[in-house]
């Protein structure tokens, strides 16, 4: 079953060719929290990823973000990296879900639209 | 009368009209940036070029003269093509120069939709630009908090200053630089001084000069437009207001040449922030010396409570400034079913409309009749300030003719030159006596013109000083049998049509407005309606009970008793009767706030309540019993000639008026009533003119 969704798809994880590059010049450096392996090429410098499922690159935590654009050479794993404290924990886009992101305003939301248009001031005594 | 053919059809035309003048007349349309009727000829745009069959070159059909034009070998008419191909490819010549440097910012300016650049540039120019270099910039100026300034897009037409210089007589609006360097600023960018200045705004083909105050709110298409009428001051000027949603956006001018020309105040253009601001949009009652709100029953029934503890001698009825005929009347017919004889729609204290008919409270010679006079007399009024756009109607007959103007009351710049006469009533009794020579000036002049304004009438002795200037008038053979030069300048758009419908003190018992304040104050008066009526001294009320019936929060609504919400001008349809006696019609831009409504509905309700029902149910049965009053309210847009025969009784009263010199009755142009005291705008124009006054004073500027 894998085998032939690697072969037809994607967004599964890997490729085949994906899977056949790791094993002939892959080198695993870690895994993230969500299961991301991370890979570099043994007598090169290519980076890449190989997700835990769907491939979903919004996933990636910065720290491994980091190493995996070439920003830092050193990875997570070899220095003691700690979060900010106003770090967010991930959360998948939920466009299209009941839970989508809706601005001020939207006629989509149930509360009060900020009032547009048609506003006096009132005189209070 | 010259003749000549314009793309093939031969017209004859008037001597010394230009050539886009003729072609206009002959059906042609011709584009143009820096030509405008009222202003004069700068030919500086070269948008308007046409082919003059003869000429070597494409000619400005602005700047050239009928007369100048030569006829064909054989003696046959000029003929002049505005749709050949080489007009077509001028005009695109002239369109691609004025677009080098203006910028591509159409999505983001205020004149989109309603842009002459753009809508010509559509029409006349090409498709393409052929330059690549930097486009200029220029730095915006300051000139003042009505008008902005986006100087990069202007295209240097000029009219602005143009209007300045000539319409509006304040020189401070110019340009510095030349060619493509030149640059529309007032001198160190000093805001503007005028009350006309809003109209450059109008004038400027481009987006270059803009309203400040309606920046980015709205768009020309999405604007509901309706026709109305000007409150702010009497003269009634066409209006048209703006609206979008329940929200009047902007004022514009209309055409009326008898009135306004095309020319509104800033007054009337910037007041519609008030018209959201300091609104009443419910019923309040007075408990225990705190107002609290109250349903529009409630309201009512502690009105009916106090109306029958009271008696109809003990109550009384004031109208205010900005009421309009038909809630005038139903006020006036409610109070007469009442047996009310208290009532006064002369908040500030005049003599008018007791004696003399109707020509003894109006401008007879009519606001377009200023061109036909030929020699003017202005006593105690500044219409600079009191009548801004009939100010700039006297400037226009001054430029032209030169003619001679005296003023008596005080020397303000009122943008012409004019003879100082005097400060007061005697000056006034000379010249009525023929002593001064002034009076020599007057007898002289064929149409002569005695405007009188509220500042001599509005005193104790107004009766005297309206005796004076009538006598004045008759002895200058101002009133004649096709010239009444007899003027009387209102500046509250209210009173004439209050005069009209008769809001007066009845014959017998009747007190006018300085009696009913006196008698509050000493405690003969009880009950006091007031009809959206500010401008008076409301600590003298004493401890009458206070109705005040109004669209804002202002003086009326602070001492109240019991408030009822009333819509502004812009929010019912109503009558306006201008100073010349031209019945106007407002018509209804939004509706009210809240729970306010209609006033007429709000006295007729109530009418219902005291067990007097008024005999209307509708607005049209309101109108056909007004007008079965006053047939002459149902004439509209129609300057009346009202008869001269009862002006003699005014010129028989006593003519002993104090020595106290005139002042005009407006002495912050910017604040004159409830509605522009509720504005920002008006309040920082306000604020500014201050300012500017005083720091003239210290001598430090310049």
């Amino acid at each position: 079953m894998n085998f032939i969704l690697q072969l037809f798809t994607w967004w599964n994880g890997q490729t085949l060719g994906t899977r056949f590059f790791t094993w002939r010049k892959g080198e695993r450096v870690g895994e993230d929290g969500f299961g991301n392996v991370y890979y570099r090429e043994r007598k090169g410098r290519r980076r890449w990823v190989i997700y835990n499922g769907l491939a979903e690159p919004s996933t990636v935590p910065a720290e491994w973000h980091g190493w995996l654009h070439y920003t830092v050479d050193v990875l997570p794993s070899e220095q003691d990296y700690t979060a900010h404290d106003w770090q967010k924990p991930h959360r998948p886009n939920m466009t299209g879900t009941t839970a989508a992101y809706r601005p001020e305003g939207s006629v989509l939301t149930a509360a009060e639209r900020p009032a547009a248009t048609g506003d006096y001031e009132a005189w209070r005594p | 009368m010259p003749k000549l053919i314009v793309d093939g059809t031969e017209v004859e035309v008037e001597d010394g009209i230009t050539l886009l003048q003729a072609c206009e007349e002959a059906g042609a349309e011709i584009p143009r940036f820096c030509y405008h009727d009222r202003l004069s000829i700068a030919g500086n745009c070269r948008m308007c070029l046409v082919e003059v069959k003869g000429a070597p070159k494409p000619q400005a059909s602005c700047a050239l003269s009928v007369n100048d034009l030569r006829p064909g070998p054989n003696g046959e008419p000029p003929e002049v093509l505005t749709g050949s191909a080489q007009v077509k490819k001028a005009r695109e010549g002239v369109m691609e120069f004025l677009l080098i440097n203006h910028p591509l910012d159409c999505p983001i300016c205020d004149q989109g939709g309603e842009c002459d650049l753009q809508d010509q540039a559509m029409a006349y120019g090409i498709d393409k630009n052929r330059y690549a270099e930097n486009k200029r910039a220029v730095e915006d100026k300051y000139i003042g908090p009505l008008v902005k300034t986006i100087m990069t897009r202007c295209i240097h037409c000029t009219r602005c200053v143009r209007f300045t210089t000539e319409v509006a007589g304040i020189h401070e609006l110019g340009a510095i630089g030349r060619g493509e360097d030149m640059e529309i600023t007032t001198y160190l960018e000093k805001s503007m001084s005028s009350e006309l200045q809003g109209n450059v705004i109008d004038l400027c083909p481009v987006g270059a000069l803009t309203s400040r105050p309606y920046a980015f709110s709205a768009r020309p298409w999405e604007l509901r437009k309706t026709e109305s009428i000007d409150v702010m001051d009497a003269l009634g000027s066409a209006t048209r207001i703006d609206s979008r949603g329940r929200e009047v956006m902007r004022v514009m001018p209309r055409l009326n040449e008898d009135v306004n020309e095309e020319w509104i105040s800033d007054k009337a253009r910037f007041i519609w922030d008030g018209l959201r601001s300091q609104r009443l949009d419910r019923p309040y009652v007075r408990e225990n010396g705190a107002l609290r709100e109250a349903s529009w029953a409630e309201a009512f029934e502690v009105i009916a409570e106090r109306v029958k503890a009271s008696d109809p001698s003990r109550m009384a009825a004031i109208a205010g400034d900005l009421s309009a005929v038909e809630d005038m009347f139903a006020l006036k017919d409610l109070m007469d079913a009442l047996g009310v004889k208290s009532i006064d729609c002369r908040q500030d204290g005049s003599a008018l409309g007791e004696a003399g008919g109707r020509a003894g409270y109006l401008f007879n010679a009519g606001l377009a009749g200023v061109e036909d006079a030929d020699a003017i007399l202005l006593v105690g009024t500044n219409p600079r300030l009191e009548a801004a756009v009939l100010n700039a109607r006297i400037r226009k007959t001054w430029l032209r003719t030169r003619l001679p103007i005296g003023v008596i009351g005080e020397q303000a710049d009122l943008t012409y030159d004019y003879d100082y006469l005097g400060a007061g009533a005697e000056t006034l009794s000379e010249v009525a006596s023929g002593k001064h020579k002034f009076a020599q000036v007057l007898k002289r002049a064929e149409r002569p013109m005695i405007i009188v304004g509220q500042g001599a009438l509005n005193r104790g002795d107004g009766r005297a000083v309206l005796a004076q200037v009538v006598s004045a008038a008759q002895a200058s053979g101002a009133i004649g049998e096709n010239w009444n030069g007899f003027c009387v300048l209102h500046d509250a758009a209210a009173r004439v049509g209050g005069l009209d419908i008769c809001f007066l003190p009845r014959l017998e018992g009747g007190r006018n407005v300085g009696e009913i304040l006196q008698g509050a104050s000493a405690g003969d008066i009880d009950v006091v309606y007031l009809l959206g009526a500010d401008e008076i001294d409301m600590k003298k009320f004493g401890s009458a009970f206070v109705i005040y019936q109004g669209s804002h929060g202002d003086a009326g609504a602070h001492r109240a008793d019991v408030i009822l919400p009333g819509a502004a001008f812009s929010e019912k349809s109503g009558t306006y009767v201008n100073t010349e006696g031209r019945v106007q019609l407002a018509r209804r831009a939004v509706f009210p706030p809240g729970d306010a409504r209609e006033d007429w509905a709000i006295l007729r309700a109530l009418s219902a309540v005291l067990g007097h029902t008024l005999p209307y149910n509708t607005l049209e049965q309101l109108r056909a019993a007004l007008r079965e009053e006053c047939p002459h309210l149902a004439a509209t847009d129609e300057k009346p000639d009202a008869t001269t025969s009862e002006l003699g009784d005014l010129a028989g009263a006593p003519k002993r008026a104090r020595a106290a010199g005139f002042t005009s009755p407006v002495d912050d142009y910017y604040l004159t009533n409830a509605i522009t005291r509720a504005s920002k705008v008006m309040a920082e124009c306000s604020a500014l003119r201050t300012a500017g006054q005083s720091e003239e004073g210290t001598g430090t500027d310049g």
